[in-house]
């Protein structure tokens, strides 16, 4: 990481994770109130209904894990992130890996645990880093303004420039030499 | 029918004639018309800018009689009227339609809506680092003078810290 790299603290991180608590739910109360409906129209047993809010619960954990490690493996930002410009990278900057990643989720679970102990680590950490970071060996930095995948794109198009300019050159070789 | 004039030969062999008599005629005379048109022009610009006219419909303006004309324009129900009439036509809320519906409209009316969540977004971005920075500042007061880490905070977000 650069000696310019800024870590982001505490309140910053509050917000961008409310605002994907929001997304998560929004989604999973969606998707609950169009399966209640249509359960409405069969007749469920209680030992039934009992197994199907088990599997409710299990998909909502699933569906959880699973926002948090795709986008951190993906572009290293969540929406919230995304709103508010910060990003998930490993301690080397390079991207987070899934592993990694459900390590980050169990950490954030472990941090919460004794009262958010864990979170509050970031507000005396150097690099601003909680227990969920230090676990999973990852550090929360301000994003460019690009996201992750318009510099990819860049970079495949520079290359792709690049390719065609050196192809154009080999063409022309041939050419004079016939 | 019997008050219209009458289409009979004699004049319809003469209807050629006369088309090329007016045509000669407008000919002939478009220079000075088109003279006597600039000259209307410039007089009348001459006329509304001197300073006599301006200070004229300045005072007529600010006249008792002006503002009793506006007045009784107003009290009159001739402009309840004229809106009652413009909201009842079909044609402008067809208008309003055709404006509503433009690509232009829309894609202006899209710009602003995204530039004001932009706005408030960068806002809440800008406050959300300060209270990071003050926060950090607060809690490394709880701690032994040895142990603080608040100039990396600092320089960590050194616009927010400010």
């Amino acid at each position: 990481m650069s000696a310019q790299t800024r870590y982001i603290g505490l309140v910053t991180r509050i917000v961008a994770f409310a605002l994907d608590a929001a997304v998560i739910n929004l989604v999973a109360l969606l998707v609950s109130l169009g399966a209640s409906l249509i359960l409405s129209l069969f007749h469920v047993d209680h030992v039934l209904k009992d197994v199907l809010v088990v599997v409710g619960g299990v998909v909502y954990v699933v569906w959880t894990i699973a926002y948090f490690v795709t986008f951190w493996c993906t572009t290293g930002e969540t929406p919230g992130e995304r709103v508010m410009r910060i990003r998930v990278v490993a301690s080397n900057g390079d991207r987070v890996k899934p592993r990694w990643a459900l390590v980050r989720c169990a950490g954030a679970v472990l941090s919460a645990l004794p009262l958010f102990a864990g979170y509050l680590l970031i507000l005396f950490d150097r690099r601003r880093r909680g227990l969920l970071d230090i676990v999973a060996r990852t550090v929360v930095i301000e994003s460019p303004t690009l996201s992750l995948a318009a510099i990819r794109r860049q970079r495949r198009r520079a290359e792709q420039a690049l390719r065609s300019s050196h192809s154009g050159d080999e063409r022309g070789a041939s050419v004079s030499q016939a | 029918m019997a008050d219209q004039p009458t289409d009979n030969a004699s004049s319809r062999g003469f209807r050629p004639l006369g088309g090329l008599g007016g045509r000669a005629a407008a000919a002939t005379l478009r220079p000075f018309t088109d003279a006597a048109a600039v000259e209307l022009e410039t007089l009348l610009a001459t006329a509304l800018e001197s300073e006599h006219m301006q200070r004229g419909i300045r005072g007529a303006f600010e006249s008792d009689g002006g503002r009793q004309l506006v007045a009784d324009f107003f009290d009159s129900g001739l402009f309840d009227e004229f809106v009652e009439r413009l909201l009842a036509s079909p044609a402008l809320w067809h208008l309003v339609d055709e404006v509503a519906d433009s690509p232009a409209v829309t894609a202006a009316i899209t710009q602003q809506g995204l530039g004001f969540a932009d706005q408030v977004t960068g806002e809440v971005r800008r406050r959300t680092r300060r209270a990071d920075a003050w926060l950090e500042r607060a809690a490394q007061r709880l701690l032994p003078r040895r142990w603080r880490t608040a100039d990396a905070a600092d320089e960590a977000h050194p616009e927010a810290s400010r």
